[in-house]
């Protein structure tokens, strides 16, 4: 069986009280120390938004000290991916903190996700080599939205740059590129952003207004059913022999769906039968009580 | 000498719904129509609902008044379907061969596993383990030497038995039971054995062939077959089916209203085919041959979709632009291909669409478990009593 890292995209909603984190909390009380006694991962999104001060990294190793397996994801910012224009400067600011993480032991990899809008062409591979060359020492989780990659001259591409071929679960809408694992080195990345075609599209329509919180994300809005579940967890078991490390990272966060699935995941892929659950989550997905510890 | 499982997976429909919902283990719970609108009947209920004398195929209204205080629920399909999936990628890991007889029916081949596997009787209670273990899911499994013996045995010691009849003791282990225990015996074949002094399956095996193929003619002699213990020894299936077709001959005809209604009924089954298989088409093929040999066909791309009306209506269109001569018609048929995977995206469609597929998906599961003439379909054409007439008598007959 191969090491699963199975964790959440982000860790900081305020909709996961009190579903996760515990209401009434003292002051003292860190949402990132409370969630790294259940998760041995999990993906950062605020790097995405901003360039973090160096602080706020060495805050989080700090944190998460009492569980000696925890990685973090990183994820590049939206100036190389989304944007595609940057300097210098950006790739420091990037690096010092990747390095930061990696000298702590505590960095999984680098998530470069592209957006649906970025389909397969000889420019795109270009793109992405370039920024191989720029990120050489980190593993390098890429991720593309559109379906054009699924083709085999894409993972020629993937192989020969060596870089793990993210698998996504989202919407089927249009060209989305659909949930089938391309094992391209030891690593495997898994990504889940549920599957709310409502809300998907909706939001592609209102893709430049100005959102609040809840408007934002309610295309991630979903709680994977156990069928569901079940038939993920085949598909992924029937690659994991042909790889070395799994990351599971679920992106379905409002309300904290997403917390619920990874630890129903957990139970599946880690042939665990009970699994350690904070009393929070039991209450609000009754469900869970079967794979309880408590 | 073959060696066929068969795999039933117990009260399928409300295992699931536990899963779901856990807080319903336990409880009697009935899985079908809206008991508050008395229609529908029952497609599955729980062994606690069945000690209230409840039983699959009953029309609802009756499970009620039996038991009111079941928990009646409408069903998720979708998830059902998933599950039957689930549980076939696991058999597959074992058997050399797996053939899905319904959403959860499972005939596997195990001929010459004995070396690989040990004691069938260890490997089935194995397998049994496996699928609770990985999916929660109770089943009864059948073991002998053809497909109907295996069936009768998984049949025999439900919720979670294994019945392993074996070779030669066929017809022993068949004689004391009831004649309705074999398949396809349904209250009318019932009843007409019953006024023949025939109640136990041995009864039927001590009477000469002759007498059953005089009385029932072919069905006779598969009935005679089955109570000798003897049956289909190898299983049936499909490989990658590319595309899913039906097409009738007739004596030369010339009414459009006929072909209409020829049209309609092939559409109808090979829509139901594609549901069964949970897929979708994009493309329709119609065959219309002349009395005089001429054959033409045509195809049209359509937008992906599994519903009876969309198909129908492109494949009648179609076959009226391409009847332009004046002969009479000797054969039609429809053809559809280009499969895509169903995936629930109900939101894709408009609110009427989404009522039609609900009622489709309903119909699906129906025949599914009773069998494709339990539901009919009806066009403006046909016999009013046929429109959409739920037939629960045909069950098992």
């Amino acid at each position: 069986m191969p090491k699963y890292y199975i964790g959440t995209a982000g860790w900081s909603y305020k909709d996961w009280v009190p579903n996760f984190y515990p209401k009434n909390q003292s002051t003292k009380f860190d949402w990132l120390q409370f969630y790294s006694r259940y998760f041995n991962c999990v993906e950062v999104n605020s790097t995405y938004y901003a360039y973090l001060s160096p602080k706020i990294v060495e805050g989080w190793i700090r944190k998460v000290s009492d569980n000696v397996d925890f990685i973090f994801h990183v994820k590049l910012h939206q100036d190389f991916t989304h944007k595609r224009k940057y300097d210098e400067q950006n790739v420091k600011a990037v690096r010092y903190n990747l390095d930061l993480l990696a000298k702590a032991e505590r960095l999984g990899g680098l998530l470069i996700q592209f957006p649906y809008s970025f389909p397969y062409d000889n420019s795109a591979t270009q793109f992405i080599q370039d920024l191989k060359d720029i990120f050489p020492n980190y593993k390098n989780f890429v991720e593309v939205r559109h379906s054009s990659w699924q083709n085999k001259k894409a993972f020629d591409f993937f192989k020969q740059a060596n870089l793990t071929f993210c698998t996504i679960d989202q919407p089927q809408i249009e060209q989305a590129i659909s949930f089938e694992p391309i094992i391209i080195n030891d690593k495997a990345y898994i990504r889940f952003h549920g599957r709310n075609i409502e809300a998907w599209k909706n939001s592609i329509n209102n893709f430049s207004k100005k959102q609040s919180y809840e408007e934002r994300s309610e295309r991630y809005k979903y709680l994977y059913s156990p069928g569901e579940l079940i038939e993920i967890e085949q598909k992924i078991k029937s690659i994991q022999k042909k790889v070395k490390e799994v990351h599971i990272i679920t992106n379905n966060h409002p309300q904290g769906d997403a917390v619920a699935n990874a630890f129903e995941l957990i139970h599946l892929l880690e042939e665990k039968d009970k699994v350690e659950v904070p009393n929070t989550i039991v209450k609000a997905y009754p469900r869970l009580q079967e794979i309880s510890v408590n | 000498m073959r060696t066929i499982f068969h795999l039933d997976l117990d009260a399928f429909f409300v295992s699931v719904e536990r899963i779901l919902d856990p807080s319903l283990r336990g409880k009697p719970v009935i899985v079908g129509g809206d008991p508050k609108f008395g229609r529908g009947v029952v497609a599955a209920c729980s062994y606690e609902a069945r000690a209230y004398g409840l039983h699959s195929a009953m029309p609802i209204r009756t499970a009620y008044r039996l038991c009111p205080h079941g928990i009646y629920i409408h069903g998720s399909h979708g998830e059902y379907s998933r599950f039957s999936r689930a549980v076939k990628n696991i058999l597959l890991q074992y058997a050399p061969l797996v053939q899905q007889a319904s959403i959860d029916e499972f005939y596997m081949d195990f001929t010459g596993c004995r070396n690989v596997y040990g004691s069938l009787f260890t490997f089935a209670s194995y397998l049994q383990r496996e699928i609770w273990k990985k999916l929660s899911l109770p089943c009864s499994i059948g073991i002998g030497s053809n497909k109907t013996i295996a069936k009768i045995g998984s049949d025999c010691l439900k919720p979670n038995g294994i019945t392993y009849i074996l070779p030669g003791m066929e017809k022993e282990f068949l004689a004391p039971m009831p004649v309705e225990s074999i398949p396809g015996v349904g209250k009318v074949t019932l009843k007409d054995l019953h006024s023949k002094g025939i109640y136990k399956i041995g009864d039927i095996a001590e009477l000469p062939q002759d007498y059953f193929a005089a009385a029932y003619g072919k069905y006779g002699i598969d009935l005679y077959r089955k109570a000798c213990g003897k049956g289909g020894e190898y299983l049936t299936f499909i490989h990658e089916q590319k595309s899913i077709s039906h097409e009738r001959t007739f004596a030369d005809v010339t009414s459009k209203k006929f072909l209409k209604e020829k049209l309609f009924k092939l559409t109808g089954k090979v829509c139901q085919e594609l549901r069964d298989k949970n897929w979708f088409t994009s493309s329709v093929n119609i065959k219309l041959r002349y009395s005089d040999f001429k054959t033409l066909t045509r195809s049209r791309k359509i937008k992906p979709t599994d519903d009876d009306k969309i198909i129908f209506d492109a494949a009648w269109n179609m076959l009226m632009k391409a009847c332009t001569r004046r002969v009479a018609v000797r054969l039609i048929g429809i053809g559809l291909s280009k499969f895509s995977k169903f995936s629930e995206q109900e939101e894709l469609f408009e609110w009427e669409e989404i009522k039609r597929r609900k009622m489709l998906r309903a119909v699906t599961i129906i025949r599914d478990k009773y069998g494709y003439e339990s539901v009919v379909f009806g066009t403006a054409e046909t016999d009013k009593k046929l429109q959409i007439m739920v037939n629960p008598f045909r069950v098992n007959s």
